[in-house]
């Protein structure tokens, strides 16, 4: 009863605290400044995530995602805030997904790694920088969520993800995002993520070239493309000759995004049983329909 | 005899230079056959030139997919008319 009541007051005080935003177009809209949703969150004692959503709940838009309600929608926008995503691997994919999800507005990431960022990371590692050589790769990601958004709560696990410890890690989860660089991770994280009945988002990149299909619980998945027994498969691909460039990597991370996005609102058609093949190369998008 | 389309993407398809191409072939391993000799000398050739040595034929380090299925999934290696491969090489990097 009294944290209802006091819900109530918060949601007046926002509701009194909106300001009219004029857009390019000349309309108007209801927003709520960075400033006041902080004040709000420390004086009332509430998450700025929480503040965000009851903002949003009456048509009052934080300032900072107006740019993505138009995509997504209110609705949208407060499902994002309500989900927890886990990014497994916070290199290559894993800090650029990271960083957009942030500003995305994601209200809870999960984030495993167990390396720390070397002199080799630096082509492609968005959070990687010739200070923080040495650093956890965890904690680094952890500080920009904050620094970028404060409504965003983060949770590492400066760990390998491994058989032991798979459940336990991403069973919060609503959607599960790869940021590995090795096979058997990946059909790890899969697996996981079936037995969990969370959908997973799958990537990887060498050269010019991404793949990526989001994979739900019953769908086909990576035995399509690298069959059943495991046992058999190379751990690594040709990005070993090629390389792993920046661009390649920041394209398919924010492919990745967008599929989180799409599960998470509704919004839009997930890549499921088929997988994405990206050649920037030649500028060329390719999807092939998976069997069984 | 099945006609059946190859179908290349990314660095295959840049280095071969084409996007497709068509086969005669009633069983899998025929037509991994006829790949590598039609295809797996010219591929091996720019790889090669930009300095990428492969070891194997081009079924060795591609990823091939019959109708949407790895081949080390098949159960019958049979084909039939109108079966598409699709190759690409492997990319596992992050």
């Amino acid at each position: 009863m009294e944290s209802n009541i006091a819900d109530k007051d918060i949601r007046r005080y926002i509701a009194e605290s909106a300001e009219s935003h004029v857009g390019p177009d000349g309309l108007t809209c209801p927003v709520i400044r960075l400033k006041t949703t902080s004040s709000i969150s420390s004086t009332r004692k509430v998450p700025a995530k929480d503040v965000e959503i009851m903002a949003l709940q009456q048509g009052i838009v934080p300032l900072r995602y107006l740019r993505n309600i138009g995509t997504i929608g209110l609705d949208g926008q407060v499902k994002l805030l309500q989900s927890t995503v886990a990014v497994v691997g916070a290199g290559g994919l894993g800090s650029t997904v990271v960083e957009l999800l942030a500003r995305q507005g994601v209200g809870h990431l999960v984030i495993i790694d167990g390396d720390r960022f070397t002199e080799q990371n630096l082509n492609r590692q968005i959070m990687s920088t010739e200070k923080n050589l040495g650093k956890y790769k965890v904690s680094v990601a952890a500080k920009r969520v904050k620094e970028i958004n404060s409504a965003t709560t983060v949770t590492v696990f400066r760990e390998r993800l491994t058989v032991a410890n798979a459940q336990s890690l991403l069973d919060d989860a609503r959607v599960v995002v790869d940021g590995l660089d090795n096979l058997s991770s990946r059909l790890l994280v899969e697996q996981a993520c079936r037995q969990l009945d969370i959908p997973y988002v799958y990537a990887s990149i060498g050269g010019f070239n991404g793949q990526l299909m989001t994979v739900f619980p019953g769908d086909v998945g990576l035995s399509s493309l690298y069959g059943s027994c495991s046992d058999t498969l190379a751990e690594q691909g040709i990005e070993t000759r090629i390389g792993n460039p920046p661009a390649t990597v920041a394209l398919i991370a924010a492919l990745q995004v967008q599929e989180v996005v799409k599960i998470i609102t509704g919004v839009g058609t997930p890549t499921r049983n088929r997988v994405l093949l990206v050649d920037v190369r030649e500028c060329a998008i390719d999807r092939i329909e998976l069997g069984r | 005899m099945a006609l059946i389309t190859v179908r290349f993407y990314s660095l295959w398809r840049s280095y071969l230079g084409i996007d497709s191409a068509t086969l005669e072939a009633d069983q899998v391993d025929d037509a991994l056959t006829q790949l590598e000799t039609r295809f797996g000398p010219p591929l091996r050739q720019k790889l090669e030139a930009a300095g990428i040595h492969l070891d194997g034929k081009i079924q060795d380090y591609s990823l091939i997919l019959l109708n949407g299925t790895t081949l080390r999934n098949l159960k019958s290696t049979d084909l039939k008319e109108g079966d598409v491969l699709h190759i690409f090489p492997p990319s596992i990097g992050g």
